[in-house]
């Protein structure tokens, strides 16, 4: 029995180095490499950039493979994309934009007036109904001039429009009434074109030789592996498996601090979370009851319990649009004042203790926050019910506003009408609240008319005091995004809106 | 035997039927449709767009009708296209197949190949040191569940091993190297519990066969130890562990879908995974079908091993 003891460790050393000669030999064979390794979460839904919008896919379509006419830098600033100029009549109802020449598509064909066109129209088509056609609503004609210029004339003056192309793809002409072509072949005019899709188990995309760019891109290609788990990202990139984990959560990012060859870049998400209120019923009917949770709210403790600290109390537009936002400080509804929510329910006449149910976007962050939210509102005798439903159901839920509370995140952008206008105005097209307030509206539409910048400074300045207080959101947090970077990879730089066009630009040693 | 051939697929067709019903009404009880989780949370969508997507899906026809005409379908061999990628579902599991197979194969064979030799082991040491520490280990085995094991395993090869690639799927015919390499930890989590389970079963059946009378003879006619253990007891103890290795094919296309999910290997698992959270309906029921022919089939093959072990089932039959 000895002996037989004694032969298991010896094969077991032979196998040990058996492996570790494999390992050696697999490693040096794949050295030499330019194809960046990025991981990420979830694969996407389709490449249709005129379809999809959840950050799974657009985060690896807009920028990477299509541009728009507008961009945005990293400090979210409006700079020229595939329009290299731009002018805008004096009624503000026709913009004229100048093309930057010699842009070409990955199938090969040059890029023109015309296809900007074609592409403008297909968002607002019928038949390829894509969720972003609301952005160009005020849209009347989009014509080709020449094969340089394009007009685009509007029914009304809008104020959003240049912030709204830099999220509009341009397509190849020819798709208008075509909503499948794009989505497992994607044909753009950024700097990599699509290769290969292996579902669930990577994209990978190629350098497009023909970019107007092309001495500024220096990867061979870019592959996104679909690695679901955490802890298996976290592995890879610990390795060096992975160059690049893009966009990961406050609790990802502390796993990884302090990891050798492994940096961490962060940046203040545009996207905020919030707990929503039902306002088509009571108790938060009552604006009263609304105001009181607010004031209940202590949200520098929801983001130091539940964000490990890695976030920003919000207002109602993100800090980072400094020329927009208002400061939470000088929101006094959001100020923490346990005793005034006490007297405000006592006010508003509704029998207390409220019970009610909050149901939770099933993302980890969410379900932390709303259980300290739960407490907090228990506090001044709001009893809350959490509800943990998985995600089909939670959207379901969401969308037929059957919830008194729910605790989800909201994407965001660097438009306040973006934020405001779909959620919060009467029948807006995300307002599940049911919110309706005649005074917001007109502020709203005024919003999105007036173009002199310090008018509407003004108009969206209201717009926050009043969401700030009565409305049907309590506004929680800007959480820090956190991208985890390997110390080969450089020239990537993290994004708010969690863009990865600074790839185009990015290399490996 | 042609009896009993006929007799089991019979017997899949039933249960084919069975299943399909089954998942078909299952998947569509579960709240929240295709459509609605497809535009997803903060999208922005009209009624009239949500009506006019469900009833392009035939997602607005009555319950009965769908099921109806997906059967019809199916029997001509057309099981529809995914909702969301608008490929032939076929196509989508003929693409995430391969990895799972073998996967399972590979897992399969470690854990059954190690068993018989472990188990008789035990047998042969009962009551032994050597018996009490194999058995702590079969109950570890049995008890930590797969995934935990491979995210640990993960994490020691990343740490002691940093060059070895761990995560990820490369087809064998491309790389043989590099696939058995990625394929070796997700295997070993996934055939522990195997291994665990199967050795009990071969020390508890050997120990049983050890028991009965033809050991005793055989060893009272001067056979050698080994030869009893190997020719005579092993031989009948193989019966129960056939059934078992056949029952734990079946189950380790269920224990593959975690494991793959933790080493993010794009087989079977993780297409049914999507799937179900994305109500893709086509895709779950097509996905669904082919892993019960699966097991129904492997254990069809089960009982045609029966007959290559015990000559009494053959003319029984």
């Amino acid at each position: 029995m000895h002996r037989d003891v004694r032969q298991g460790s010896k094969l077991s050393r032979r196998l040990r180095c058996g492996i570790a000669a494999a390992a050696f030999l697999l490693a040096a064979g794949t050295a030499g490499a330019q194809t960046l390794e990025v991981a990420v979460e979830a694969s996407p839904a389709g490449l249709d950039p005129h379809i999809v919008t959840a950050f799974a896919s657009s985060q690896i379509v807009l920028g990477p493979i299509y541009e728009g006419l507008t961009a945005l830098d990293k400090d979210l600033n409006i700079v020229p994309g595939l329009a290299q100029s731009w002018t805008m009549s004096a009624d503000g109802k026709t913009v004229t934009f100048k093309l930057r020449p010699g842009v070409t598509f990955h199938d090969g064909k040059p890029m023109e007036a015309e296809d900007v066109a074609s592409s403008l129209r297909r968002v607002v088509s019928k038949d390829v109904g894509s969720p972003l056609a609301s952005r160009l609503a005020a849209m009347e004609s989009a014509t080709a001039v020449d094969a340089t210029t394009l007009e685009l004339k509007l029914k009304e003056p809008s104020a959003p429009l240049l912030a709204s192309l830099t999220g509009i793809a341009i397509v190849p002409r020819g798709l208008e009434a075509n909503k499948d072509a794009l989505q497992r072949a994607p044909v753009g005019t950024g700097p990599f074109k699509f290769e290969e899709w292996r579902p669930n188990g990577f994209i990978r995309l190629a350098k497009h030789a023909g970019y107007w760019n092309a001495a500024g891109v220096k990867l061979a290609g870019v592959k996104f592996n679909f690695v679901p788990e955490a802890a298996t990202r976290a592995v890879g990139i610990g390795n060096g498996q992975f160059a690049l984990l893009p966009h990961i959560d406050a609790a990802t990012a502390m796993q990884l601090e302090g990891k050798p060859n492994v940096t961490m870049q962060k940046t203040q998400e545009l996207a905020y979370t919030l707990i929503g209120m039902n306002v088509s019923k009571p108790p938060f009917d009552n604006a009263k009851v609304r105001e009181a949770l607010n004031y209940a709210l202590n949200r520098k403790e929801i983001i130091d319990a539940a964000l490990f600290g890695a976030g920003a109390p919000a207002a109602p537009l993100p800090p980072v649009l400094k020329d927009w936002a208002v400061e939470v400080k000088d929101l006094p509804c959001y100020a923490y004042d346990p005793a005034k929510a006490q007297a405000l329910l006592k006010e508003s006449g509704v029998a207390l203790p409220i019970s009610v149910s909050m149901t939770m976007l099933p993302r980890q962050d969410i379900r932390d926050i709303a259980q300290v939210v739960q407490q907090q509102l228990g506090k001044v005798g709001i009893k809350v019910e959490l509800k943990n439903p998985e995600l089909g159901q939670f959207v379901q839920d969401w969308r037929n506003s059957n919830f008194d509370l729910f605790a989800s995140t909201n994407a965001g952008s660097i438009e306040p009408d973006d934020y405001f206008y779909r959620a919060f105005r009467t029948g807006g097209s995300t307002n599940v609240f049911k919110y309706s307030n005649p005074e917001l509206d007109a502020l709203l539409d005024k919003g999105r008319a007036t173009l002199d910048k310090p008018a509407r400074q003004t108009i969206y300045r209201d717009v926050q005091k009043i969401l700030g207080c009565t409305g049907p959101a309590a506004h929680i947090a800007y959480p820090t995004l956190f991208s985890a970077v390997r110390g080969n990879l450089q020239g990537y730089q993290i994004y708010a809106n969690r863009s990865l066009v600074s790839l185009g630009g990015a290399s490996l040693r | 035997m042609l009896r009993h051939l006929l007799q089991r697929g019979l017997d899949l067709v039933i249960v084919l039927f069975g299943i399909s019903a089954i998942v078909f009404l299952m998947i569509r009880l579960i709240p929240g449709d295709a459509v609605a989780i497809m535009l997803g949370a903060n999208t922005e969508v009209t009624p009239e767009r949500l009506a006019a997507m469900r009833a392009e899906l035939g997602l607005d026809k009555p319950l009965i009708e769908q099921y109806l005409s997906w059967v019809g379908r199916a029997l001509h061999g057309d099981f529809g296209t995914s909702i969301w990628t608008g490929r032939p579902v076929i196509q989508e599991i003929a693409a995430q197949i391969w990895p799972t197979l073998e996967l399972t194969f590979l897992a399969l064979l470690f854990g059954a190949v190690l068993a018989v030799p472990l188990g008789c082991l035990m047998a042969q040491w009962r009551g032994g040191k050597a018996d009490l520490v194999l058995r702590l280990g079969a109950i570890a085995g049995l008890t930590i569940p797969s995934f935990w094991l491979g995210i640990v395993m993960l994490i020691a090869v990343a740490a002691w091993l940093p060059g070895f690639a761990s995560l990820g799927y490369v087809p064998f015919s491309e790389d043989p190297l590099g696939n058995l390499q990625r394929m070796l930890l997700p295997a070993v989590a996934l055939a522990l519990p195997i291994l665990a389970n199967l050795s009990r079963l071969v020390r508890s059946a050997m120990l049983d066969a050890l028991g009965q009378d033809y050991v005793r003879t055989a060893r009272a006619k001067g056979l050698a130890e080994n030869a009893v253990l190997y020719r005579h007891a092993l031989r009948n103890a193989l019966i129960p562990f056939v059934t078992s290795v056949g029952i734990m094919a079946g189950y380790l296309l269920g224990g593959a879908i975690v494991v793959e999910q933790v080493f993010s290997i794009p087989g079977l698992g993780r297409l049914i995974l999507g799937a179900i959270a994305e109500r893709n309906y086509p895709l779950v029921q097509a996905t669904i079908l082919v892993v019960t022919v699966g097991f129904v089939a492997v254990n069809a093959l089960v009982d045609l091993a029966y007959a290559l072990i015990d000559p009494r089932l053959r003319t029984a039959s």
